[in-house]
């Protein structure tokens, strides 16, 4: 498990969400990388029921469910600033019991899915956010396997991602910033989702979003 | 056989000799046989008592006579090996059958030989050492003074002294943690962890590296069993580089006769790799080509090149 930096790629002008995935997908493979499968990361929103609320008309936490396909024994549920807890798959079936405290809240499952590519260290996931049976947006994941802690290789990744990504360079992931020489975690790359998700959510509220 | 005598044994001396330890060995199985047939019938007892005590004291004392007699003479026979230049292998030259066991003048050969090699070795280290521009030569020059001569021994170290120098480079560089086992007897190994960047196995021999292994701080450096796994690679591509430029400067990093600054030159060199992900490439400023940072380290500047970067 080296570091890891999630970012959102806008759509290309001109094309659809598709398109620039494959757009994205060929100048990988031109690069070098070779395909190694798929991928998949979903999150479910829930938030703490009315009836554990209380009469202080506190507004409710929301919780957030998720999945990675890199650590398919695992389950991430993390608070928005809070703590991540990683706890076993079966973790899903305890949401089911604790319904009376936490209440998936309607069509809120996000997901994205796309092909894994392996280039050099490089570990390299393109995929296409989805809400429902709509395409959102893309997203885009680079792991530097080598390395573990995320400020050393910032600069190196940065120039990796260049190389592919072109104009559109991404600034370094807030949970770099967090705490200065630590070892990076799985639990780091499930925030990054879970803002990356967050951000997708919002601009869909706004009609003219860039979906096209 | 006469001109054995020039060797200096006394020939006389020595037949007497002889046969003065074979009278020894008859008078002391005598004693024993007395011991073993035990008191002979006599009518009284204290009459049976009398006559074991005094043949048991003629035989104690026929042993005694006998040994002083050896005692006399081996110091007539000399030691003969002692005047021999070349100790008991001299003894090789009295084989008579010379054409079918050449023994000694190869022997003789062989010694010429490799007291010739070293010397010449000598020679050419004290050369080579003017003539270095490797960082360990200002201290070399300096030691070479007052070096006595050459010893051929370092490879026999004390485990104490290794594990002194050891420890001394390790209190050096506070970034780096050494740990050094013994998990096959008197070698060395050591891991070497240097900040949260990468881990060396080192695999000693006296004070000479063997063999080294990088991989990354978050790969498993030991096998199933618990022991340092010296023999499998790393499962990235920029540490198994890593390993051959590290295999590069064991080979560069060479002083025979001061195997310590060797270790020391050796772990310094290793220590620049700190900032492997950090450093860009001194010559064409970038982090990466073809997928790899800058992973050789020159072995003077410590500047950080790409491997195809460098001259
Ligand atoms: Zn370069």
């Amino acid at each position: 498990m080296g570091v890891t930096c999630v970012s959102q790629m806008p759509v290309a002008e001109g094309k659809n969400v598709q398109q620039t995935v494959e757009l994205l997908t060929r100048k990988l493979e031109m690069l070098g990388a070779e395909k190694q499968g798929t991928f998949c990361v979903d999150c479910e929103t829930y938030h703490t029921a009315a009836s554990t609320l209380g009469s202080q008309g506190q507004a409710g936490k929301l919780m957030y469910v998720m999945h990675n396909s890199e650590y398919p024994l695992s389950c991430f549920a993390l608070f928005e600033n809070g703590p991540c807890l990683i706890a076993d798959t079966n973790f899903d079936v305890l949401m089911v019991k604790l319904k009376g405290f936490f209440q998936s809240a309607k069509a809120s499952k996000i997901e994205t899915r796309g092909t894994r590519y392996q280039y050099c260290d490089f570990l390299v996931k393109v995929g296409t956010v989805t809400m429902g049976p709509s395409a959102r947006g893309i997203s885009v994941e680079v792991e530097y396997g080598p390395c573990v802690v995320a400020n050393d290789c910032w600069n190196l990744l940065l120039e990796f991602l260049q190389s592919f990504l072109g104009s559109h360079i991404p600034g370094a992931p807030a949970v770099f910033g967090n705490r200065h020489d630590a070892v990076y975690s799985p639990a780091d790359t499930m925030v990054q989702y879970m803002e990356l998700f967050n951000k997708i959510r919002k601009q869909q509220q706004v009609p003219v979003s860039g979906i096209r | 056989m006469a001109d054995v005598l020039s060797v200096g044994v006394n020939l006389e001396a020595f037949s007497q000799a002889i046969s003065a330890i074979q009278a020894l060995r008859s008078s002391v199985s005598r004693v024993f046989d007395c011991l073993k047939d035990g008191m002979r019938n006599k009518e009284t007892l204290e009459g049976r008592e009398k006559a074991f005590v005094a043949h048991f004291q003629d035989n104690l004392n026929s042993v005694n006579r006998d040994l002083n007699e050896l005692e006399r003479l081996s110091n007539l026979v000399g030691k003969p090996s002692e005047n021999h230049p070349l100790h008991n292998s001299g003894l090789l030259s009295l084989d008579p059958v010379q054409d079918k066991t050449p023994l000694y003048s190869q022997l003789l050969q062989a010694y010429k030989w490799s007291n010739k090699l070293q010397y010449h070795a000598g020679l050419a280290s004290g050369l080579l050492n003017q003539q270095s521009l490797k960082r360990s030569a200002n201290q070399m020059g300096v030691s070479a003074k007052r070096r006595p001569k050459a010893q051929p021994t370092t490879l026999v170290l004390p485990p104490q002294y290794v594990d002194d120098v050891i420890s001394r480079i390790d209190r050096m560089f506070p970034e780096m943690s050494i740990h050094l086992s013994r998990p096959n007897g008197t070698s060395a190994m050591l891991l070497v962890t240097l900040g949260k960047v990468l881990k060396v196995i080192v695999v000693m021999r006296s004070l000479f590296i063997d063999r080294t292994i990088v991989k990354g701080y978050n790969e498993n450096v030991y096998t199933e069993d618990g022991k340092l796994d010296i023999w499998s690679k790393s499962n990235y591509q920029v540490f198994q580089k890593v390993t051959d430029h590290a295999t590069t400067a064991l080979l560069h990093y060479q002083l025979p006769q001061m195997p310590d600054v060797v270790v020391r030159s050796f772990m310094t060199w290793l220590r620049s790799y700190i900032k492997l992900f950090q450093a860009p490439c001194q010559r064409c400023g970038k982090f990466l080509q073809d997928g790899l940072p800058p992973t050789w380290r020159d072995f003077r500047t410590l500047e950080a090149f790409h491997d195809t970067c460098r001259q």
